[in-house]
């Protein structure tokens, strides 16, 4: 194997590795906009806030004494998913609920003010510095020949992946097979006509944000435990990124927002490895404005049809 | 409202008032005090506050200034260009004559403007960017070397000790990082020296994957990293993961203890150049035992370049008897004074005419040691 190839490899592991974590905070935006038509500004918020119950949790429970890692991942697991949650659904409750059936920038407005709010709640309360947490999961594979290009995948990078993996196949079943997943179809086909046959649609987008939400944590999850660093300014960053990656494979589509996901994610590995790193984020924004100039409801998404 | 209530307002304004009228007459001297007090580089501020507020504590218990106490405001920047400008208006709102700060050379610049303009002496104590003092500024001063005086540095100790195979410059695309890369390399190829690399990374990105990968197949053997710590702490914790193990070099926007809490191990051996450690001398004995005994850091790089700017303060308007910013900066330039930072004298441009930098190897523990 030439050194271009495992070069190319390696770019190639890294792109996918960040684009699991863009597919799976998108999720949150495409699940949203699917069903009620608007972007959920406070998402990058809530995945920020997952990540900081990560690493408190984590802390603390090293701090207890545990050291069984599983345990340990599984309890942070469970701890961010409920807390981000909470606040997927309170942000509904708060910024969207009231504003239901009013002009549609309205919303859009009070979830920006819920972006900054939040923001600002964890600066007070958690300082603005970064709080940094030692590498709990080390080592990883590596092949190629050490005197040409070594290539290495480290076991961190395999959880992401796999991690991600089981979400998008357990929300794929749970919105294709059950009842709560039907709700949420056909609250994204006809919001009024759902609600005229007698579906709680207020539940089903109260659910919606807490999936979304839901994700984000796991998200938030992972990658505090691969970057070790979080501060209260993560959210916007990614939320962006995330929110490109809906854009990209079709805002609404679900399947759109992994592939979205990883060909930004693998477009910046791959622009970073043979250019100079600086045009990043110039060619992955030149591209997404490349494919909506052709298929302007992106890869995925479905021709956007005005209702009579 | 009530007339109780009516009652109680009324006198609590009162109050009020004459608290305002008691601070008028006592004869105290605002020293603002302009950098981060939030935000990801606010030990920076806090390093800067704990040398002002040293200073203005050991002039005012020796009875203050020609018998003017001293007081530090602070005012927040969160070393934000946009914040600053806001902050240097307010600092010109509130009466404040006499600045230390701001910190980040970005905010210094669009504040120098303003304090220039609005007759306003300023001194920086950590902004290193050539840029800020080469608009003609008559009350801009710093008390630290410019980004070219530790580029140069930098680049003479990569050529004359370190001497690598192959050099890769990285920086953050800002003002103060892709400033020192440019100087960094520019001396480099003056010796016919040439970075394999020379390549921005965004402030603020947490995944360095792609470059570590390019790093490493361009086989480079050392990294000038030009930004602050924390990207440079992710790069050096993710290029330990994936084995990449170059020697890093950086500005002393890299200096501090939070660099070692992001890269952990990989911080050990990383080197710097820094101020020199003035509570390392022994002239700074007293003053190094004071702000410890207040339960302070004294080692931060800043912490008495902070001091020094409110010491040439004190000088300029004792010796003159003013505290006029115009008459206070013309003495500033023409007298030479010894500080906590050794002896302090400027060009016409507001720029320190010697160097306070040094090379320091890190260590895990948060601590620096000279490279001699």
């Amino acid at each position: 194997m030439t050194e271009s190839f495992l070069y190319l490899i390696q770019q190639l592991i890294n792109g996918l590795t960040i684009g699991s974590t863009y597919a799976l905070i998108a999720i949150g935006y495409t699940m949203v906009y699917g069903i009620i038509g608007m972007i959920n500004f406070a998402h990058g918020e809530i995945y920020m806030i997952g990540s900081y119950v990560t690493f408190i949790v984590i802390a603390g429970l090293l701090g207890m004494g545990l050291v069984s890692l599983p345990i340990i991942l599984i309890v942070a697991l469970i701890v961010a998913v409920i807390i981000a949650s909470t606040y997927g659904w309170t942000v509904e409750r708060v910024a969207y609920r009231p504003l239901r059936g009013s002009n549609r920038l309205i919303p859009l407005i009070s979830a920006i003010g819920m972006s900054i709010f939040l923001q600002n709640y964890v600066v007070l309360a958690q300082g603005s510095r970064d709080v940094a947490l030692p590498p709990q999961i080390t080592g990883g594979w590596t092949f190629g020949d050490p005197s040409v290009f070594e290539v290495s995948f480290s076991y961190m990078q395999a959880l992401i992946w796999i991690a991600t993996f089981a979400t998008m196949s357990a929300l794929t079943l749970f919105i294709s097979r059950s009842r709560m997943g039907r709700a949420c179809r056909a609250c994204s086909e006809d919001l009024g006509m759902t609600n005229l046959l007698g579906i709680d649609t207020n539940r089903t987008i109260a659910l919606t944000f807490i999936i979304g939400a839901a994700l984000a944590a796991v998200a938030g999850l992972l990658l505090g435990l691969y970057y070790g660093v979080v501060n209260p300014f993560i959210g916007f960053i990614a939320g962006l990124k995330a929110f490109t990656a809906a854009v990209l494979g079709g805002i609404g589509s679900i399947p759109g927002a992994v592939l979205g996901g990883l060909i930004l994610g693998v477009t910046e590995a791959l622009t970073s490895a043979y250019f100079p790193s600086e045009y990043k984020d110039v060619v992955s924004f030149g591209l997404l404005v490349l494919i909506l100039l052709f298929r302007p409801s992106g890869l995925l998404g479905k021709p956007e049809v005005e209702k009579v | 409202m009530n007339r109780i209530t009516k009652t109680l307002l009324t006198f609590g304004s009162a109050v009020c008032l004459a608290g305002a009228i008691s601070a008028a007459q006592a004869e105290t001297l605002k020293i603002g005090l302009a950098g981060p007090a939030t935000g990801p580089v606010a030990q920076y501020g806090d390093m800067q506050k704990i040398g002002v507020m040293a200073a203005i504590e050991d002039i005012n218990k020796a009875g203050g200034i020609n018998g003017m106490q001293l007081e530090g405001v602070i005012y927040d920047d969160a070393c934000d260009p946009k914040q600053a400008v806001a902050v240097a208006n307010k600092i010109v709102n509130d009466g404040i004559q006499h600045v230390v700060g701001h910190l980040c050379s970005s905010s210094t610049e669009p504040a120098s403007d303003i304090y220039d303009e609005e007759g306003v002496l300023m001194i920086t104590a950590a902004s290193t960017s050539p840029s800020i003092t080469e608009k003609g500024y008559q009350l801009i001063f710093r008390t630290i070397g410019l980004d070219s005086l530790q580029g140069t540095l930098a680049a003479q100790h990569i050529l004359n000790n370190a001497k690598p195979q192959r050099i890769a410059i990285i920086h953050d695309k800002q003002q103060y990082g892709e400033g020192l890369a440019t100087t960094v390399k520019s001396v480099l190829e003056g010796s016919n020296v040439n970075a394999v690399m020379f390549e921005g990374v965004t402030a603020g990105d947490k995944d360095f994957s792609a470059l570590i990968a390019k790093l490493k197949k361009n086989n480079v053997d050392f990294v000038y990293y030009g930004g602050y710590h924390p990207e440079l702490g992710l790069i050096l914790r993710q290029s330990r993961e994936k084995g990449f193990g170059a020697q890093f070099m950086g500005p002393e926007g890299i200096v501090n203890s939070d660099l070692a809490k992001i890269a952990g191990q990989a911080v050990e051996g990383v080197l710097a150049t820094a101020p020199k450690s003035f509570d390392q001398n022994p002239v700074n004995q007293a003053r190094v035992d004071a702000i410890k005994a207040k339960g302070e850091d004294p080692t931060g790089p800043f912490v008495f370049t902070a001091y020094a700017a409110v010491e040439l303060m004190k000088n300029a308007i004792e010796k003159t008897g003013d505290t006029d910013p115009e008459a206070l900066a013309e003495h500033i330039r023409s007298n030479p004074l010894d500080t906590a930072i050794g002896k302090v004298s400027y060009d016409e441009k507001g720029d320190l005419t010697e160097s306070t930098f040094q090379v320091y190897t890190l260590h895990t523990d948060g601590s620096k040691s000279p490279v001699k």
